[in-house]
């Protein structure tokens, strides 16, 4: 393994009895954006504050360009923060934020203007300079944020929700020109979000993470394709998933006996265990070829969305999913009806059942 | 526009009105007995309380004991402030009762109090000769330390108030932000948290001031007729004295300087909110 610019090693951090980081590892190369991905509580924003030095960890190290930080105060760091909802400086204008970190370090006036002109130039933000930051729109204060992060040159940023108070059409426009942005700039990025989706878009490596652990650290085609854990299936993209017990072996693949019918996956589970096998909707099929998965099931619903149609399948059992995913709906299937659905071998997913 | 006028405007109207009868007359009968002498109309009210050095000291050590109280209620209060602010959950309900709880109890009693605890058989005396700090009793009672204690200790809520309740309003992570750009605590509480917090610190200070001249109760408990205010003037010249001429022109001084406090800092208050 290549050296990693920012290195954590089994970080722990607990608030009275709850443990919010527990033995919590990872690498991250220079230039890389990773994600830490997962819902509310899962640890993510304790892992970014201590990270930035707002939060001392109980034990672990936090190394970046191999310099020991843990315990270094948040203004000795050089770590940028991109916060939730900005946390811009009301009473100072826009040029006024984006210079407030020079002024903090100590660069004179003239030195830091050409700076921070050239940084407003980098968000698009320099016919806005002398405005308040209070009279901006959500997205150009999130610039606003960005460049007044970027411009004391940070070895490392890290971006809290970046997102969250953009509008839906907003955002996506935003998560592009962000990506591109900080691509440019050449910069090491940390994202916290709750929302696979932007972690899908802007991530080169996706670090799931549940109860202060890191669940799984992966690409985000591999993430997806494959996820290691059911809980990492559940947060990222949709999935049809039957549990079942395993019947025995045939040809190196374990066979599961469905409600849905007898499905075949690669896989190693002794006879009689309880399993859960998944794949992903757009894997499924109407027009099964020889080899593949087979499963009857009854359509409960059909949802038109522009460029696909879903198939919500009418399910036996409680913990089961079933959505199929089909780029054109053929003609006379409607709800109620009675299909044979197929997906490959190597798209079907095996899991220990919860 | 011609619509312009508020018809919610009419609802300050009863309040108004009370003002009026039960304020404003009887300060114009006041500002009339100030100026009126034994032929008519006179200065001389005025000239007795601005051209007397006594009196001239009197106004100064009011102004004087206002500026201390304010200056020591800021600096006992701001912390406060930030601390009630920043309190959670059952923390902020203990700091809440023991900040704003002595409101409830009445001036007179709580100076009766600092009285008690200072005095010379007192107990902080008895506590300090007990703990072998001092060998004699120290006089405490009748000097300005504690006059300026008890002051304090009055007014203090007063100063709390406003400024907790802009603090509160801050968002608590624009410290974090300043760390994370590289500014020192220092450079991060004068740009950021005390620009912030002023207009709360402004009202808090009018307010302590603007009281705190005009005491009456405190320093006369505190102090007697060691240390006189204008308010102590004004009650000898009404009561003992019968010379309204003399404490009519002493509350016109004190009201002129209440203005000019309240003017100046409404209008400090939109210079910073302005921003």
């Amino acid at each position: 393994m290549t050296t990693s610019h920012l290195a954590i090693s089994g970080v722990s951090k607990r608030f009275g009895s709850a443990v919010v980081l527990d033995d919590l590892s990872i690498g991250v190369a220079k230039g890389e954006f990773v994600s830490l991905l997962g819902p509310s509580g899962c640890g993510k924003t304790t892992l970014l504050r201590c990270i930035a030095g707002l939060l001392l960890p109980d034990a672990g190290s936090i190394q970046v360009g191999g310099a020991e930080i843990t315990r270094l105060p948040a203004h000795k760091r050089n770590v940028g923060v991109v916060f939730q909802n900005y946390a811009l400086f009301p009473h100072l204008t826009v040029a006024e934020n984006i210079g407030f970190g020079l002024r903090a370090q100590g660069v004179a006036r003239a030195a830091a203007a050409p700076r921070v002109a050239d940084a407003l130039a980098l968000v698009r933000m320099s016919e806005h300079a002398g405005k308040p930051v209070t009279a901006l729109s959500g997205g150009q204060q999130q610039r606003v944020a960005v460049a007044r992060a970027l411009v004391v040159r940070p070895s490392l940023l890290l971006l809290d929700e970046p997102f969250s108070a953009l509008d839906r059409k907003l955002r996506e426009t935003m998560q592009v020109e962000l990506k591109h942005l900080l691509r440019e700039v050449g910069i090491t990025a940390i994202f916290v979000t709750h929302d696979q989706e932007e972690a899908l878009v802007v991530s080169d490596r996706i670090a799931v993470m549940n109860a202060g652990r890191i669940e799984q650290l992966a690409d985000p085609a591999t993430l997806y394709q494959r996820p290691a854990t059911l809980y990492a299936l559940d947060f990222v993209g949709q999935s049809t998933r039957l549990s079942g017990r395993v019947l025995g072996r045939e040809e190196g693949l374990v066979l599961v006996q469905t409600a849905l019918g007898v499905v075949r996956a690669a896989g190693s589970f002794g006879t009689g265990s309880s399993v859960v096998i998944a794949t992903r909707p757009e894997a499924i099929t109407l027009d099964a070829t020889p080899g593949m998965n087979r499963i009857e099931a009854r359509i409960r619903e059909i949802s038109f969305l522009g460029s696909r149609t879903q198939l919500h399948l009418d399910l036996a059992d409680e913990g089961d999913r079933g959505i199929a995913e089909l780029p054109r709906l053929p003609e006379g299937l409607v709800p109620g009806a009675l299909v044979s659905l197929g997906f490959a071998v190597p798209d079907t997913m095996l899991y220990p059942a919860a | 526009m011609r619509g312009s006028r508020d018809p919610l405007g009419l609802l300050a109207l009863p309040g108004v009105a009370f003002l009026g009868v039960a304020f404003l007359v009887p300060l114009m009968l006041l500002l009339w007995s100030s100026i009126r002498g034994v032929d008519g109309f006179t200065w001389l009210g005025y000239w007795r309380v601005l051209g007397d050095e006594y009196y001239r000291g009197v106004i100064l050590a009011s102004l004087h004991l206002g500026l201390i109280t304010t200056l020591g209620a800021f600096i006992l209060g701001y912390p406060a402030a930030f601390a009630l602010a920043r309190a959670k959950g059952y923390w902020q309900v203990v700091l809440f009762a023991l900040i704003f709880l002595p409101l409830t109890v009445s001036i007179i009693v709580k100076s009766f109090g600092w009285g008690i605890v200072l005095r010379r058989d007192g107990i902080l005396n008895w506590l300090m000769l007990n703990l072998g700090l001092i060998e004699r009793p120290v006089r405490m009672i009748f000097t300005e330390g504690a006059l300026y204690a008890g002051m304090i200790n009055v007014f203090l809520p007063f100063m709390v108030l406003p400024v907790y309740s802009v603090v509160r309003m801050m968002d608590a992570r624009l410290p974090d932000a300043a760390a994370t750009l590289g500014a020192s605590p220092w450079f991060s509480f004068t740009r950021v948290t005390l620009p912030l917090s002023l207009p709360g610190v402004v009202a808090g200070a009018s307010l302590v001031f603007s009281l705190s001249v005009a005491a009456y109760v405190t320093p006369s408990l505190l102090m007697g007729d060691r240390y006189m205010t204008m308010s102590m003037v004004m009650a000898k010249a009404f009561l003992n004295l019968r010379d309204w001429q003399l404490g009519a022109a002493m509350a016109a001084v004190m009201l002129a300087v209440a203005a000019i406090i309240v003017v100046g800092a409404s209008l400090l208050q939109r210079m910073l909110g302005g921003r």
